[in-house]
């Protein structure tokens, strides 16, 4: 007889049909099963020791997922939704994981009951059509510029973090510093907070003691003790070039034939010092600041006229101690101009915190950068604290670009459920069945909601139902902290819509994609493993 | 057993076992494939070693990840990846057609008939039916318009994870995409060139916010965030040289005498970089786009000229953006005479460049080029494997609508044209008196695979299908005033026969056509073998060689 033939590579490992969706399936259930906890005001941290032997201390879902390793391909996938949300909206990392895997957990009974996906993932894309049309109608408009209304969208988003205990500070944290960073060009606003609102994490004090600069600072001491470290209205230069002799690209050798000459060249450098220094002190300056290195001759010169030097800033520092100050970064001294000077500083002062130099450039007048500082116990505390700020501001920066908000608590969820499963009533076909397993998902909102604070599920769970059961009381949610249903609009828990209706559209394309896979085909390409390089011509007879 | 005393050092294996071997292996490729074919078709996820996870529907992407390994199963991936390059879709069906085709061969080959006889009355079969559909089954484009291009790109989509919920948007978007790229220069006609459609894959939102945006979208920030992020109108300059500290090549040595030489030489490296700059924006360029770098020191110059500067820009953006906006690549800047100057002439001209964010990157917005408009298209998907299947899909529509808008000449899909063709071959067969007869017989029968497979991936009936199916076309064949049920196939949601043509399910001709070539073609290659030889590795040189 024939011996088998083998057509692939022998140790690729296949799973197909229905194998390979259970599977797929239960990787996904176990990424969200994870995080599941972290969801909600009494949310638990999560540790994570690192392969490097490292601490991560979080409640975000993007920040424990993105440390945690997985080998399945289908967890993967789930775990990459939170880093689409993060980079997307920056909220609603672990509900996004949640409602995915809720959703994939439902269909695994279509599967049984022989539904073909390609039906399930139809009657998931219209709902989701559906879902988001809902939750625009339930929305509502604020205005941003109303004191106390930006806040309160803000304060919901820190409610469920860690840092939830000093809400009222880092709300006014995360909104002074998107304002500051703010930018209106016509209709487009941009917050761009990456580049310019930096975050300081200065352990040691107390969290209380952080705040937003009008100004930036960072860890630099200026170059020589005997400068002034307090200026009062600086002149302030910014170079991004040595002052110090530099040689040119081009290869260059000089034959030198007498000893002058060579006492010449050496007089030439210094020249050359001097005149990059003397073109900088025409202006005055109080300060220069540079991103490369400054040399001890040119210290002299610029000690002897009082200047105060800060060499070898980070190119990013600088472009926010630019924006802080108004000068402009220059790079040939000889084209120096009065305009470039930075004159919008009220306060330069180098001040010691602990062991380390800190340079505060403060009291900006028009400063469209900003540094936060950030004080507390360890480093561990303030990596958490500095993640919950940067979800904070991307929240805020949502709102301001588009202020519209919807409630949060899982009333959005349950409204959104509910109005989708009174429509299913009109849907004909097998369709139905999958459309109305979206609406069940969203219920895992409010459900893990009142799980982690430690209400009775069944309970809580159908007052919020029978709240919701004739379409009215749509801002009707959970109370994360007491487990009891109120109006969301009185506890002031509001979320920006655009997170809520990212969070539902990535957890059903992606479990609608992870539904379609009939077939898992992994350890394709062996070519780290050299063992296997002999062995792979098959044996036909 | 097959092994003989050869004098080479190796095995071999010939006759009926070598063609059952790889008739198997051609017939276990077809398999892997066959539950991705047709709308209801389902995905494969593929995961190689580092992990890296892709997940997709299209036959020539699976077959590329899969790494076969027998010889005559790497035959058909190849011809399947051919089929990719010219036409772009379809490859799952050549697939399955030519495992389908082998499969029946072997068997007459069991039964003594010669495989050359086969061979012939395969090509004759395959001549014929190319024949048949271009005179009887297709259909010219002209009278259909914009309409038919979507349906086109519909049907292509219909079997991807876009065809589900958003094939309408994602059709005419590909539509789009295509019609833009239309540029008529030469005498003889349209040209689409493909290459041309630029697309952007970035996460978040949904796949139904995927747009195709009016301008060209480079994917590249500002090399300096003190340049402005605006500008309009814009003048465009593309530069292939580098912006840098101008420098002697490798080994020019400058040998001096005079120590107050040396730093006229380094002034010089940073003038001559100046005077480049200041000759491109004196020429009035307020966009300067280059594939080199440009120094840190020569930022300030275009922040104080107000002009945006990208650096290390890719060529093939740079040749979309020279294009669109009628801008010549400047390679180096010397003229006739010896000096270096730039001609305003070189710029492009756009409505406006301006700096946006899409999701958390920086990208620069090309709005409303002079000479040609650009489109981007921008997908968005929940996360990179589906961005990705999507832009595969996408591709797969484009080269469709290309095809329809090239060959003028479209088909019913559904299976439809592999009904028809089996019908009309089995007439044909029957009036041949020789051998070959029994060949194109079973051609026909091969055929068929395609409608079979369609309904077995829907969970139909396929016997029942594919028999009323036939009946339908061999009604219209035989009866003249029936002739429009020659474009019945299958309707696979509702599991009825149905006009596939009214119905929008379409597809080129030429597509159709090459599927039956390649699949023909590859059948033929691997039927021919009777013998295979396979050498020992030697032992010290084996790892070197591999």
């Amino acid at each position: 007889m024939q011996a088998p033939v083998l057509v692939l590579n022998e140790q690729t490992q296949r799973d197909t049909g229905r194998r390979a969706q259970l599977t797929n399936i239960a990787a996904a259930k176990a990424v969200s099963e994870i995080i599941r906890t972290t969801l909600g005001p009494r949310a638990m941290l999560k540790m994570i020791l690192d392969a490097s032997g490292g601490i991560v201390l979080t409640n975000d879902g993007n920040a424990i997922l993105r440390e945690i390793d997985v080998n399945h391909p289908a967890a993967k996938s789930i775990i990459e939704l939170s880093k689409t949300q993060d980079e997307e909206v920056g909220d609603g990392t672990t509900s996004v994981s949640v409602l995915a895997g809720e959703l994939l957990s439902l269909s695994e009974q279509f599967l049984e009951r022989n539904i073909h996906p390609t039906v399930v993932v139809n009657g998931f894309f219209r709902a989701l059509n559906d879902a988001v049309a809902i939750a625009e109608e339930l929305s509502m408009q604020i205005d941003v510029n109303k004191p106390g209304e930006l806040d309160k969208v803000v304060a919901s988003c820190v409610g469920t973090k860690y840092v939830s205990r000093y809400g009222d500070l880092m709300v006014k944290i995360a909104i002074d510093a998107v304002n500051t960073v703010k930018v209106e060009d016509g209709d487009r606003i941009t917050a761009d907070f990456k580049n310019y609102a930096k975050v300081e994490k200065i352990p040691g004090g107390d969290l209380n003691e952080s705040k937003v600069l009008s100004g930036v600072m960072f860890n630099k001491d200026v170059v020589s003790g005997t400068m002034r470290r307090r200026i009062e209205n600086p002149r302030i230069i910014l170079l991004d070039t040595p002052v110090q002799y530099q040689k040119g690209e081009s290869q260059t050798n000089i034959e030198l034939t007498k000893g002058e000459d060579f006492q010449r060249l050496m007089e030439l450098e210094e020249e050359y010092v001097q005149k990059i220094c003397e073109d900088i002190l025409k202006f005055n300056p109080d300060v220069v600041i540079s991103e490369k290195g400054i040399s001890d001759l040119a210290l002299h010169f610029f000690s002897k006229k009082n200047v105060s030097c800060i060499r070898r800033l980070r190119k990013t520092d600088n472009n926010r101690v630019a924006r802080a100050c108004g000068a402009t970064i220059v790079s040939r001294t000889d084209e120096l101009k009065e305009s470039d000077v930075g004159t919008g500083a009220g306060l330069f002062e180098v001040s010691k915190i602990g062991d380390e130099y800190f340079t505060y450039v403060v009291d900006c007048k028009d400063a469209k950068a900003c540094s936060i500082v950030l004080r507390g116990g360890s480093k561990d505390v303030l990596n958490e604290v500095e993640r919950n700020l940067q979800d904070a501001m991307c929240v805020a920066r949502n709102v301001v670009k588009k202020p519209t908000l919807v409630c949060g608590g899982g009333a959005i969820e349950m409204a959104i459920s509910h109005a989708l499963m009174e429509k299913s009533k009109s849907i004909e076909g097998v369709v139905q069945q999958p459309y109305q397993a979206v609406a069940q998902a969203l219920e895992v909102i409010p459900r893990t909601l009142v799980e982690n604070c430690g209400a009775s599920v069944v309970r809580v769970m159908t007052a919020l139902r029978a709240k919701h059961a004739n379409g009215e009381n749509t801002t009707f949610g959970v109370d994360g902290m007491k487990g009891e249903v109120v109006d969301m609009r009185t506890l002031g828990l509001f979320e920006p819509l655009e997170v809520k209706t990212q969070t539902i559209k990535t957890s059903v394309e992606a479990a609608a994609m992870l539904l379609r896979i009939d077939d898992v085909v992994s350890g394709i390409t062996r070519k780290q493993d050299p063992a296997s390089g002999p062995v792979q011509h098959d044996d036909d007879d | 057993m097959a092994s003989q005393g050869l004098s080479v050092d190796g095995e071999r294996q010939h006759g009926q076992d070598v063609r059952t071997a790889n008739v198997t292996a051609c017939v276990a490729i077809s398999n892997i494939v066959k539950s991705s074919l047709g709308p209801v078709g389902l995905d494969k996820m593929l995961v190689d070693q580092v992990g890296d996870v892709t997940v997709t529907n299209d036959g020539a992407t699976i077959l590329k990840l899969l790494e076969v390994e027998h010889p005559a199963a790497k035959l058909l991936v190849e011809l399947a990846e051919q089929q990719d390059e010219e036409v772009g879709d379809g490859t799952t069906s050549v697939v399955i057609l030519a495992a389908e085709l082998l499969r029946r061969a072997n068997e007459l080959v069991r039964s003594r008939i010669h495989p050359t006889t086969v061979i012939a009355g395969y090509r004759l079969a395959m001549r014929e039916a190319c024949k048949y559909i271009k005179s009887t089954l297709a259909t010219p484009i002209d009278k259909l318009g914009r309409e038919a291009l979507v349906n086109a790109a519909k049907t292509s989509l219909s079997s991807k994870i876009l065809g589900s919920a958003e094939s309408d948007l994602f059709a005419n978007i590909a539509v789009d995409a295509v019609m833009a790229t239309k540029s008529s220069k030469k005498e003889d006609g349209e040209m689409y060139p493909l290459s041309s459609i630029h697309m952007l894959k970035a996460q978040g939102k949904s796949a139904s916010e995927s747009q195709i945006m009016q301008g060209y979208v480079l994917n590249a920030p500002r090399a300096s965030q003190s340049m402005p992020t605006s500008v309009s109108p814009a003048k465009i300059a593309l530069l292939g040289f580098d912006l840098r500290r101008a420098k002697m090549k490798m080994g020019v040595t400058v040998t001096l005498n005079n120590p107050e030489e040396i730093n006229k030489i380094q002034e010089k490296e940073i003038d001559l970089t100046a005077l480049r700059i200041q000759t491109v924006l004196n020429a009035g360029a307020n966009v300067i786009f280059t594939t080199k770098g440009i120094d840190d020191s020569a930022l300030k110059y275009f922040s104080g000229g107000n002009a945006i500067a990208c650096r290390r820009v890719t060529m093939k953006d740079m040749r979309r953006i020279a294009r669109a906006t009628g801008a010549t690549l400047q390679l180096n800047m010397a003229d006739l005479n010896g000096d270096e100057s730039f001609d305003p002439s070189m710029l492009g001209h756009a409505e406006e460049v301006y700096e946006d964010k899409i999701r958390d990157d920086t990208v620069m917005m090309i709005k409303g080029p002079k000479v040609q408009p650009i489109n981007t298209v921008l997908l968005r998907g929940p996360n990179e494997m589906m961005c990705d299947e999507m832009q595969r899909s996408l591709i797969d529509a484009t080269s469709v609508v290309k095809r329809m808008l090239d060959s003028n000449m479209v088909v019913a899909g559904g299976g439809a044209i592999e009904a028809a063709v089996s019908t009309h071959l089995e007439n044909f067969a029957t009036m041949l008196g020789s051998r070959e007869q029994l060949a194109i017989a079973e051609f026909a029968e091969a055929l068929l695979v395609i409608p079979k497979t369609l309904a077995v991936n829907a969970a139909k009936d396929a016997t029942d299908l594919v028999a009323k199916l036939r009946a339908v076309h061999s009604l219209a064949q035989s009866d003249p005033t029936k002739i429009s049920l020659s474009k019945c196939g299958l309707d696979l949601a509702e599991g009825a026969v149905r006009n596939n043509f009214n119905a929008g399910v379409i597809e080129p001709a030429v597509g159709k056509i090459k599927v039956i070539q390649f699949a023909t073609e590859a059948a033929l290659t691997v039927l021919r073998i009777d013998d295979l030889i396979k050498l020992n590795k030697k032992e010290n040189t084996g790892e070197a060689l591999e």
